[in-house]
């Protein structure tokens, strides 16, 4: 713990990735759902953006790339995919499942 | 020349670079003689030397160095009271998200309950549920359900077991193991409870939070605990952070796939997290609040390297008030913080903060 | 050495009293390794042992502390658990009982505690482990020890205190509850019961700093540095 503005920001500041600012989420997704170390989840995350790894924590790169990849920006956009679509892309370009959208799948009726 | 640092409650101290090197030498030193591990080399504390003595308010790491940031205690940090180092501002779960999704950099976040304990959300699943799948609707980044296993709950006068530590005070060391054994069973059938009903309702995955805070029992019971949720849901993430460096041994020789776990250090710990079932692992190293910042920082790099080198898994590690180097101080000086945050990942290689 | 020993005694050649004090370093070894073993009959055995080469009950009692104080430190260091203390301290209870009636024979205060001591955690805190292991240290280190629990009221503090106490210790594991340590201590200073006893202070978020700030007299950064402490102000 520790207050958000000493805590949160300073590591974000210090040693963050970023989230949807770049491809933070996208590096957290397979160190949790495959358990790969961060060289490898960053390496993973880079090639399947078509990037390089020095670049998917890098701002100028990412805004556009998630915008034109339809997975989430961090500024809002009108039309822009959020939430549950967002998610879905993410799935297809990482190749991964996204509990919350087989769950939203699971909601639908044929 | 004098370095202005601080000392492990927060406080700035003046210490010369020998005095500071000293320090890193003396910290190191203790954790390898407490974790039975090898001391940082010469050339790492050279490196936590120069990263402490950077003359500049804030440091960071070099780009391309960047790791996943993961954050506990969900929305409690805005809306919690000083308890939490929460600013006391209320606001709605799905806000608070948001916000750490699109103005705090946040890489992952969870939903909290207010006791942010495991056993008090058993009554009221169904809310936390409902909460999980709107939540689900909008965010994008990776979001948990978080919550202390806290065995503490479960012995006399909040639960049915009688405390171990009191029993062991009157000598009835029987009885003692026996209420041990017994909340720990009781908790492994909670969390499973909790953690598969979060996970239906949408959550990518659980975050065990302060494993281990009422010692071996409660580590036993969490790892129970994560074995279960791994078999009833394989895919889900789930991450085991954990309460101190060592298991403390309140039991003393309860086991976990047969192995006394009362004792254990982050680097031992993390195997039996990732047998269990852990997708990530958050070690922990405690700070010393009459000890300088550059003692605390050694020795926790010392332990937490230990941890990353040996692991399978992903170490995210605990880098809050009071731990990871970082002082024991509600509000936490921007310059010891920053220069925890680039000695973990830069010399202990950390996956993840 | 011994309270009131010529400390030129040995280098000169010392009385034959002294030189068989001396001779107690086997002993001492015996008593501190049994201790640490945390082995009862073990410990039972070394204490025979010590009485019958004629080692006076203080000495073995001392030496017996002594090793108890490194009991706390290994358990604090992982490398030992709370069977292994409270198993050491029941050794050491035995041998309180055995050696007993020599103690109260040569011992003015009659082989009475160190003090009195009144634990408990703060009001509005439920944490207890910490607390609890704090007293079961002083208790092995000599002193009574009264374990009022966790969240107790202020003024049960109070009443304690003035009941009769040497020392009040107070524990808080969060930055909300801490406050209330101050408030028993203002209370304690309108009653007027202040000076009368030595306040001890930790948890978690307690430093030094806070000890100093409210008034407390003894921060303990641990059980056993409490203890430590307690001690050194008895000796």
């Amino acid at each position: 713990m520790g207050d958000t503005a000493g805590m949160a920001v300073p590591h974000f500041m210090a040693s963050g990735m970023g989230g949807i600012r770049t491809t933070g989420d996208l590096v957290a997704r397979m160190e949790y759902a495959k358990s790969m170390k961060v060289g490898e989840a960053k390496a993973y995350v880079a090639k399947k953006l078509g990037i390089d790894t020095m670049e998917i924590a890098d701002e100028y790169v990412m805004r556009e790339l998630r915008e034109e990849l339809r997975i989430g920006t961090v500024t809002g956009i009108p039309g822009a995919p959020r939430g549950i679509a967002a998610k879905m892309n993410i799935e297809n370009i990482l190749d991964i499942k996204v509990n919350s959208c087989e769950k939203f799948r699971e909601m639908l009726t044929r | 020349m004098s370095v202005i640092t601080r000392l492990g409650d927060g406080s700035r101290v003046e210490m010369t670079r020998e005095q500071i090197m000293a320090d890193i030498q003396d910290g190191t030193a203790d954790a390898a003689d407490m974790g039975g591990m090898p001391a940082l080399s010469s050339e790492d504390m050279e490196r936590i030397c120069e990263i402490i003595c950077d003359r500049n308010r804030i440091v960071g790491v070099e780009p391309g160095n960047e790791v996943v940031l993961t954050y506990d205690i969900g929305q409690l940090d805005f809306t919690g009271d000083n308890g939490n180092s929460g600013n006391g501002v209320d606001m709605g779960r799905l806000e608070a998200a948001l916000l750490h999704e699109r103005a705090l950099g946040s890489d992952t976040f969870e939903l909290a309950h207010a006791d942010y304990s495991i056993k008090p959300v058993k009554p009221i699943i169904a809310n936390e549920m409902q909460t999980m799948e709107e939540i689900q609707n909008e965010i994008v980044i990776p979001y948990f359900y978080g919550a202390m296993p806290n065995m503490g709950l479960y012995y006399a006068p909040d639960g049915p077991y009688g405390n171990p530590a009191d029993l062991m005070r009157e000598f009835k060391l029987e009885e003692s193991f026996a209420a041990s054994e017994a909340a720990s069973e009781h908790m492994a059938r909670d969390i499973e409870y909790v953690s598969t009903r979060m996970v239906k309702a949408g959550a990518d995955g659980f975050n065990f939070d302060t494993t281990a805070s009422a010692g071996d029992a409660d580590f036993v019971g969490t790892l129970k605990g994560v074995e279960a949720l791994r078999k009833a849901c394989p895919d889900t993430y789930i991450n085991v952070g954990m309460a101190g460096e060592s298991v403390m041994g309140i039991h003393g020789s309860i086991e976990y796939d047969g192995q006394t776990v009362a004792g254990l250090y982050p680097h031992q710990q993390v195997k039996l997290a990732q047998k269990a079932g852990a997708s990530v692992f958050g070690p922990v190293c405690n700070t010393n609040t009459s000890k300088s910042l550059a003692w605390n920082l050694s020795r926790a790099v010392t332990f937490i390297k230990t941890c990353v080198d040996e692991a399978e898994i992903p170490c995210h590690v605990n880098m809050g008030m009071g731990v990871g180097g970082i002082p024991m101080c509600e509000t936490p000086p921007i310059d010891a913080v920053t220069r925890c945050s680039k000695a973990m990942v830069e010399i202990a290689h950390v996956d993840g903060i | 050495m011994p309270r009131g020993a010529n400390p030129n005694a040995a280098r000169k050649g010392g009385t034959t009293q002294e030189k068989t004090k001396m001779s107690f370093d086997n002993e001492k070894k015996s008593l501190h390794d049994a201790l640490v073993s945390c082995k009862i009959p073990d410990i039972d055995k070394a204490v025979q042992d010590a009485k019958a080469a004629g080692m006076p009950a203080n000495e073995i009692i001392d030496t017996l502390g002594d090793a108890m104080s490194d009991v706390g430190v290994m358990f604090e260091r992982g490398k030992l658990f709370l069977p292994h203390v409270l198993s050491a301290a029941n050794g050491m209870k035995k041998a309180m009982d055995l050696l007993g009636p020599e103690l109260a024979a040569s011992d003015a205060s009659g082989g009475a505690s160190r003090g009195t001591v009144v634990m408990g955690t703060v009001e509005g805190d439920v944490h207890d482990i910490g607390k609890s292991i704090c007293s079961t240290m002083l208790q092995c280190a000599g002193f009574e020890v009264h374990d009022m629990g966790r969240d107790v009221p202020t003024p049960k503090f109070i009443e304690e205190v003035k009941g009769g106490c040497d020392f009040c210790g107070m524990s808080a594991l969060m930055t909300t509850t801490m406050t209330v340590m101050k408030d028993i201590i203002d209370n304690l200073e309108k009653e007027g019961l202040r000076d009368k006893v030595t306040v001890m202070v930790g948890g978690a978020p307690i430093t030094q700093a806070y000890c100093e700030k409210i008034g407390a007299d003894i921060y303990g950064e641990s059980a056993s540095e409490t203890t430590r402490k307690a001690k050194e102000l008895t000796a």
